[in-house]
């Protein structure tokens, strides 16, 4: 009796495992019959479609961009120069008279130049500081005085441009480069007698009023020393900071409101730091303007919020029961902090410190309050001197219409987005190799 | 100061008269609010000293809230407040005066999930010697490193990798690690928050004999879902439901011979 109901159940149950089902399925096609699961799966592709599409557009400005300044730019890493025969005559030397030499050189080039405007014209075609290096070689071997030797000389901006990018046509049309110049470089590459170098001179020099002696290293250094000031600044008070209102204080209204301004603070136009700090570090301590002291205390001012914001998440994503378990074993707030919770989120820290200051790196307008933005042909020794820092030497080269300043310009930016990417990096690595998983 | 002194005097009495039935901790009329809602009503409970009390009851029911009282982990616990009185060989430790990290060192905590540094497992033992300064020397710490890892039988399974991080381990070994780590730091009572929900019947068995061992120096109070290994392992017993002790005593004859219906019906396995 109970054998013949058991199998009559089992028999029912079989039944009711057979009955179709919209939700059991035969095949697992990616074409299926049902309409709400076609929908389902076009929804998927749509989404999937959208993020591609964006994440194209993003990568055409991007690639626009780094298009656009590599274009202009590369060439500014390379400088022409001229091969020149120059006679040290010793009694030009006596008297200083480099720059005769050197017109003497090219009136043996070219002979046969009577015209002053057409002589003025071929002097033109070396760069103003070829007097200098000329001296600089008698200064390191004086037993060149009375011979003649053949010497590469860099050539003028506006000849250095035209014979990097051969726009002959163009270069004579915008008037930059005369008719009777165009023949001579076209004679002197023909001949050999031109060539193109590495162009030390932009990493070797500060900011100059001519175009081919301009260089960054006086910029990079200002940048690094304000950046250096900056961290010092910003990121003992930032974490400290942030670690009182996350481990220690109370939460009241008064937490709560530091918390809010914090907040604001961090969206606070940078150009109202700048104000700020030429109206405090300037007029009341009275600072030094334009130096990378002050520089690096108002990008600190720009930068605490964001520190202290990064802080308290990297702290907050400390799971609590890791603080209960320290103090449970009879460890001080201050032990739980610093042996535990500071350490763990610390990679998280690293991160947000790190990019903060990359955006620091790159800021430019509190710097122009402060009257960074002065012509600083030195390399910044102490940190009162007067600094500039990339970003602003950028502006500086951007607002000057002289052609041999643009691929300048562009090739600072080359060097502030190469440090911007290689801090970008630490952070990553920083993030990739400490972060800590729960 | 002088208040300090007499509990360590007070103590140190207690501890030369500890006899069968001395009380180690006891709290009087203990209520515990979470924000308004209350958790705990009126515990009153005698701790024995060098006796396990086991703590059973349905989920919810306070048990953990009640533990969290005995070292004061409750005061990390926003909203929590605390009534009436926990006294620790005869002393209140709801006082003001009272030193909680000292308290928090000689009551030691094995939470309900396992919660190691992200340390690496010889620092997790090593951290709570390390800061009460109970070593002297690396030598005497590896060694001390090495007992307790064994006591909890996590010797062999984690011997060749000590400065593996912590949170690496499966779930059941960084529960005998974090017991490895109270129990480091050599508390004279030690509480456990079901100390075995996550362990296989071998690993049970290595932490109830690690109990057994204990409670020859130590208090154990432990919270169990398991009535064997309540009946198995402690010598009180005390149930709780909906906040409120409803019978505490002798475990033999909570097990054998329950006063009350709810008690008899928890057990049986009726409810909870
Ligand atoms: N942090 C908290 N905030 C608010 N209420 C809490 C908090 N912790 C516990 N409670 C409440 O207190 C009551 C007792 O909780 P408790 O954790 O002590 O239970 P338990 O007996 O340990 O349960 P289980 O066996 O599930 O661990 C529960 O109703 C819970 O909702
Ligand atoms: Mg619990």
């Amino acid at each position: 009796m109970i054998k013949i109901f058991e199998r009559r159940t089992r028999i029912a149950m079989n039944r009711v495992k057979k009955k179709k089902s919209p939700f059991i399925y035969k095949s697992y096609s990616k074409k299926p019959k049902h309409k709400w699961l076609r929908k389902r799966n076009a929804q998927e592709q749509r989404f999937k479609r959208t993020g591609v599409f964006c994440i194209l557009i993003a990568f055409f400005f991007l690639a626009s961009l780094v298009w656009n300044i590599f274009s202009n730019g590369y060439s500014a890493f390379t400088e022409a120069q001229i091969n020149l025969p120059v006679e040290f005559q010793a009694e030009l030397i006596e008297d200083d008279a480099y720059r005769k030499i050197i017109q003497n050189s090219l009136l043996e080039l070219f002979p046969g130049i009577e015209d002053r405007k057409e002589k003025r014209e071929l002097f033109s075609l070396i760069s103003r500081n070829a007097p200098h290096i000329l001296e600089k070689i008698v200064e390191e071997d004086p037993t060149v005085i009375g011979r003649k030797s053949m010497v590469w000389i860099p050539a003028s901006s506006a000849v250095s441009i035209f014979y990097k990018q051969h726009l002959y046509e163009q270069a004579k049309r915008s008037g930059k480069i005369s008719t009777s110049q165009v023949a001579w470089v076209t004679d002197l590459a023909r001949t050999q007698n031109m060539r193109l170098k590495f162009n030390a001179t932009f990493f070797k020099n500060g900011d100059s009023r001519e175009a081919e002696q301009a260089g960054v290293l006086a910029s990079t250094i200002g940048s690094f020393m304000t950046i250096l000031v900056c961290i010092a600044m910003a990121f003992p008070l930032g974490v400290a900071t942030a670690i009182y209102l996350e481990e220690f204080a109370r939460k009241s209204w008064f937490t709560d409101f530091i918390e809010i301004n914090i907040n604001n603070l961090a969206a606070v136009p940078s150009i109202i730091f700048g104000l700020l700090g030429l109206s405090i570090y300037l007029n009341i301590f009275g600072l030094p303007r334009s130096s990378s002291l002050v520089g690096g205390m108002v990008l600190a001012l720009l930068i605490l919020p964001v520190i202290v914001i990064a802080t308290r998440n990297a702290l907050q994503a400390v799971p609590p029961s890791i603080r209960y378990a320290a103090a449970a074993l009879g460890a001080t707030p201050t032990q739980v902090v610093f042996h535990h919770t500071l350490i763990y989120a610390l990679p998280g820290i690293m991160t947000g410190v790190i990019l903060s200051i990359a955006r620091a790196f790159g800021e430019t307008a509190p710097l122009l309050m402060i009257g960074m933005v002065a012509f600083i042909a030195d390399v910044p020794k102490t940190f009162t001197d007067p600094a500039t820092t990339l970003p602003v030497q950028v502006y500086l080269w951007a607002n000057n219409p002289e052609l041999g300043f643009v691929e300048k310009t562009a090739a600072a930016i080359m060097v502030l987005l190469t440090f911007m990417v290689l801090i970008n990096l630490l952070a990553i690595y920083i993030r990739r190799r400490f972060e800590i998983k729960w | 100061m002088v208040k300090n002194m007499n509990a360590e005097k007070k103590k140190t009495e207690n501890v030369a008269e500890c006899g069968l039935e001395n009380i180690r901790m006891k709290t009087q009329n203990l209520s515990v609010f979470y924000n308004n809602d209350q958790a705990l009503h009126d515990i009153n409970l005698d701790i024995a000293c060098n006796k396990v009390t086991a703590l059973i009851g349905p989920s919810g029911c306070g048990k953990s809230t009640f533990m969290r009282c005995l070292n004061r982990m409750n005061d990390y616990v926003e909203g929590c407040r605390v009534t009436g009185k926990v006294r620790l060989d005869g002393f209140n430790i709801y006082k003001d005066n009272v030193d909680t990290i000292l308290l928090r060192q000689k009551v030691g905590m094995v939470f309900q999930k396992p919660n190691p540094f992200p340390k690496s497992i010889y620092e997790n033992v090593a951290y709570g010697p390390k800061i009460h300064h109970l070593i002297e020397n690396k030598d005497e710490l590896d060694a001390l490193v090495e007992k307790t890892l064994k006591r909890v039988g996590l010797w062999d399974e984690v011997a060749d990798r000590l400065s593996a991080p912590g949170t690496s381990l499966s779930g059941g070994q960084q529960q005998r690690l974090c017991i490895a780590r109270a129990i480091a730091t050599k508390p004279e009572v030690v509480l456990m928050d079901e100390p075995c929900s996550a362990l296989d019947p071998i690993a049970t068995a290595r932490i109830e004999e690690l109990i057994a061992e204990l409670e020859q120096k130590f208090t154990i109070v432990i919270i169990t879902h398991s009535m064997q290994q309540a009946e198995r392992v402690s010598d009180h017993t005390a149930f709780f439901h909906m906040g409120h002790i409803i019978e505490a005593g002798d475990t033999q004859k909570i097990f054998n011979d329950p006063e009350h219906q709810k008690t008899k019906d928890y057990i049986g396995g009726k409810f909870g």
